[in-house]
């Protein structure tokens, strides 16, 4: 009996499908077989590493203190992985005093040292594990190290080193982030960038304002949706420039800034943008009116209730039912606007917060209203649309004197 | 005779052979890019979207009809969801059963005033609802459409925020799904414009509350086999297209979409069979005719959990479905075959689906005639045969189990030793006799469209049931 390698050889042109088969054959043991070693793999990972995650857990605070030698674990790739995960692990959820004790044994221990010098001298997946790691300590002394890292030609490492600057949430985390943007232009997706931006320029916003008027349009755009995050009333003057830019987005990011700006300066120009020729920079402009919570702001909001946007009239429709103060007059506004579309709008918002049966109440019991007024209100608010009565404009007017002024 | 026979088997060689290396070339490139995927979640933390200010709003549509068994399990899974700012649109689409009426019990429904602006075509609205135990909650409830695609569309012209995100009612999505389905968008929203997320078997499963509580492989073989086909169409098939920019299939039961884009598309197209994958067809078109540079990407871990067929005639009426829907939205888009406008979809993508998946029961059922008759005239080596069955049996088993590796060595949801040995046991299953009933199934599909009756046929189903509910 020949051996079974003569019999394939024997097969002619079919050979070829023979060793087809053989390679499927092998695939399909090779697969199981992994599967089969990697179950038995992981399950001996895992007994090891509860192992010395509980030793680790035990001697937490003689690890910590340096009582234990750093020494003892440093060398070994194990447990420094094991120690380092927990110590970043915990630096997220810590309190601040927590989070400066183990920055201290991070810097002592020569893990900060340690991850730096990846980052600096390693490539490819080997930096990218650093970056990560660098930025989960918010060691200062790594933003150089990721700020390098920005100029990486991989963009997995790009944007490891920009989420790592983001996580330091410092203002010369945000400088080395404006300084790549303006010597390279946004070489990133902008959202990404505009997230690191906002956490490290928090604290101090007005950084960005010589980006903001010297850099590229481009780049301005991005800076501008960051602005709007994070400017504070002491930037109302820059921002009031801004509200006149010729870029749109730069008027919207101004428009969103203003809901932080004192109202009486805001609302003029606030109202100026919620007219803008641009959708989004009049959203922007009436939601930030929403937000001033204030009277001056009611008549611009119900002059947007009617714009022919449908998002602009709902938020608008939000922001009016949050106005404070008594909603009756602001009912009879929004009626006497004759606008079937807004007062939609108006009643959306008015019951997605539950006050239908408030403003009832206060139309009921309102004694600066005549009975015919309140009759077509009460109709009005029953049937949720307009009726052909007369109009309550002249209540209305009456109301608001201040507001229309 | 003899000389056509000849070359028919010659061409039904080479096919197979093609047909082999594609699925051998997505298996390597669906590892590689899982490989990367499981490095680069390292670097994100879930958490960040969920704090940042610019995360974009999310609404949830939920197409539901005749859902009464399912859709409080399935609503209240959805509200749990971890997202920072998230609207849930459930769509009641003609029901005849108390569909409604469950909503009305478990959610406090009270009629209410959404913006609903009639910009792609759906059935008439009959009323609006907004629940009184979460604003977030806002249900249509709607004439009967037909279908699912009709039932989306009412969804669509109440979404509010600039992505939407299709799920099915009797769905179950794991608490993170969301945050992880946006994780391309967030890298990349200049660009990315849609996102398909990973779609699970949830039969066996356990659930508890509103969260699948233990994953379990189901007891019938015909379920374990889905699970099988869900790993290898996802994990290997999507994962692989999708690294090419190539991904033409979003799945109706877990899709997320920039909600402009499906607008200016005119919505789902209310008569389509497959109306998700004619939705993600049309995209790619209007978006390479306008010469966007755009990306639709596939995610392999924002889990969403389904209840798949546990009967013969379920699955039967399904599968004949998937392939009508196929033909349904292959034909009207014929002409993106072979344009340099349309790069690569109609060079690789569009082709490979005419040939390896719409004709693949024809041409298996012709390979099929064609060898019997050329044993019966005697122009077949028996050796041959033999051997390249043997071969075709060999290789779909490897692609099978390599999909059973590809969730080992990522995601490996089958923690149980024993699930995973049926797992592969299947795998050798799968491809005889389940494959051959399951060609008859296609074929019967194609005969059915081209008869006309592109009807659609309830699927027997358990409903969710919660052990806490």
């Amino acid at each position: 009996m020949g051996s079974i390698f003569n019999k394939l050889l024997t097969l002619g042109p079919s050979v070829f499908v023979v060793k087809a088969i053989i390679a499927a054959i092998v695939g399909d043991i090779l697969f199981v077989a992994s599967i089969l070693v990697r179950r038995a793999y992981r399950k001996r990972y895992f007994r090891k590493l509860d192992e010395r995650v509980s030793w680790v857990r035990r001697n937490w605070e003689s690890l910590l203190s340096g009582e234990i030698p750093f020494e003892a674990w440093r060398w070994n790739s194990f447990d420094r992985g094991i120690i380092e995960q927990l110590v970043l692990d915990r630096f997220e959820t810590g309190d601040p005093k927590e989070s400066a004790r183990l920055l201290r044994f991070l810097r002592e221990s020569g893990l900060v040292e340690k991850r730096i010098f990846e980052a600096r001298h390693h490539h490819g997946w080997r930096r990218w594990r650093a970056l990560v790691a660098l930025g989960r300590t918010r060691a200062p002394e790594g933003v150089p190290a990721l700020a390098e890292a920005l100029r990486d030609r991989k963009l997995e490492n790009r944007q490891a080193a920009l989420r790592g600057l983001g996580q330091m949430g410092s203002p010369k985390a945000a400088e080395e982030i404006l300084a790549w943007m303006v010597e390279a232009g946004p070489r990133m997706a902008s959202l990404p960038v505009q997230n690191a931006l906002i956490n490290c320029s928090r604290e101090c916003p007005q950084i960005l304002l010589p980006y903001l008027e010297q850099a590229d349009a481009p780049v301005r755009e991005i800076l501008a949706r960051v602005m709007g995050e994070v400017a504070t009333p002491s930037l109302e003057g820059d921002l009031i420039g801004l509200a006149g830019d010729e870029l749109p987005e730069l008027r919207a990011a101004a428009a969103r800034a203003m809901s932080s700006a004192q109202p009486h300066h805001a609302v003029e120009v606030l109202t100026e943008l919620s007219r803008d020729p641009v959708w989004f920079v009049r959203l922007r402009a009436v939601v930030a009116l929403g937000k001033l919570r204030n009277a001056l702001a009611t008549p611009a909001i119900l002059e947007a209730l009617t714009d022919a946007n449908r998002l602009i009239r709902m938020r608008a429709g939000e922001a009016l039912v949050a106005q404070p103060g008594e909603m009756a007059p602001i009912f009879a506004r929004a009626t006497a606007q004759r606008d079937r579309y807004g007062l939609y709008a108006y009643f959306a918002a008015l019951e997605n917060a539950g006050l239908r049966p408030k403003l009832e109440v206060e139309l009921q019991q309102d004694r600066t209203m005549t009975e015919p007024e309140r009759s077509e209100l009460l109709q009005v608010l029953a049937n949720g649309k307009l009726s052909d009565l007369p109009t309550a404009t002249d209540f209305a007017d009456g109301i608001l004197p201040v507001a229309r002024g | 005779m003899i000389p056509f026979l000849n070359a028919t088997n010659h061409a039904l060689f080479i096919y197979y052979l093609v047909c082999n290396l594609i699925y051998l070339v997505t298996l390597i490139v669906a590892f590689k890019t899982s490989a990367a995927h499981q490095r680069r979640l390292e670097s994100w933390r879930l958490r960040w979207i969920q704090q940042s200010p610019l995360t974009a709003p999310i609404s949830i549509l939920v197409p539901a009809h005749n859902e009464e068994s399912s859709i409080r399990v399935g609503i209240n899974n959805l509200l749990d969801l971890d997202y920072p700012e998230f609207e849930v649109i459930v769509i009641n689409d003609g029901s005849e059963d108390r569909t409604l009426a469950v909503l009305q019990e478990e959610f406090d429904l009270r009629p209410a005033r959404a913006v609903y602006v009639q910009e792609v075509q759906s059935a008439p609205v009959r009323g609006l609802y907004r629940s009184g135990r979460d604003p977030r909650l806002l249900v249509i409830d709607k004439e009967a459409g037909g279908s699912k695609a009709d039932a989306v569309n009412a969804g669509l012209n109440a979404a509010t925020s600039p992505y939407v995100c299709v799920v099915d009612s009797d769905s179950v999505l794991e608490k993170d799904s969301l945050l992880r389905i946006m994780l391309p968008v967030m890298s990349d929203p200049e660009r990315v414009v849609g996102v398909g997320g990973i779609v699970r078997v949830l039969n066996g499963s356990e659930i508890e509350g509103r969260q699948l509580r233990r994953v379990r492989l189901p007891r019938k073989g015909i379920e374990i086999i889905q699970v099988i086909e869900y790993l290898r169409a996802f994990l290997i098939g999507r994962e692989g297209w999708a690294q090419g920019n190539m991904l033409l299939i979003i799945s109706g039961a877990f899709g997320l979409f920039r909600t402009d884009l499906i607008r200016a598309i005119g919505g789902y197209r209310s008569r389509a069979i497959g109306e998700d994958f004619d939705l993600v067809l049309r995209l790619h078109r209007h978006l390479r005719d306008k010469g966007m540079d755009y990306r639709i990407q596939f995610v392999p871990d924002p889990v969403c959990w389904t209840e798949v067929p546990s009967d013969m005639r379920s699955l039967a009426r399904q599968r004949a479905r998937w392939q009508k829907g196929l033909l349904d939205a292959l034909w009207p888009n014929r002409d993106m075959l072979f344009r340099r406008r349309y790069g690569r979809i109609g060079w690789l993508a569009l082709p490979y689906l005419w040939v390896f998946e719409l004709l693949a029961p024809v041409i298996e059922l012709g390979g099929m005639v064609t060898i019997l008759l050329a044993a019966w005239l005697g122009v077949l080596s028996e050796h041959f045969f033999i051997q390249f069955m043997l071969y075709g049996y060999a290789f779909a088993t490897m692609i099978s189990i390599g999909s059973v590796l590809q969730e080992e060595i990522t995601y490996k949801r089958y923690n149980d030793s024993l699930d995973v040995f049926k797992l592969v046991s299947f795998c050798f299953l799968e491809h005889f006799p389940y494959r051959q009933i399951h060609l008859f199934w296609r074929l019967q599909g194609l005969w059915q469209y081209f008869r006309g009756d592109v009807s659609w046929r309830p699927m027997k189903r358990q409903g969710l049931q919660s052990s806490e509910m």
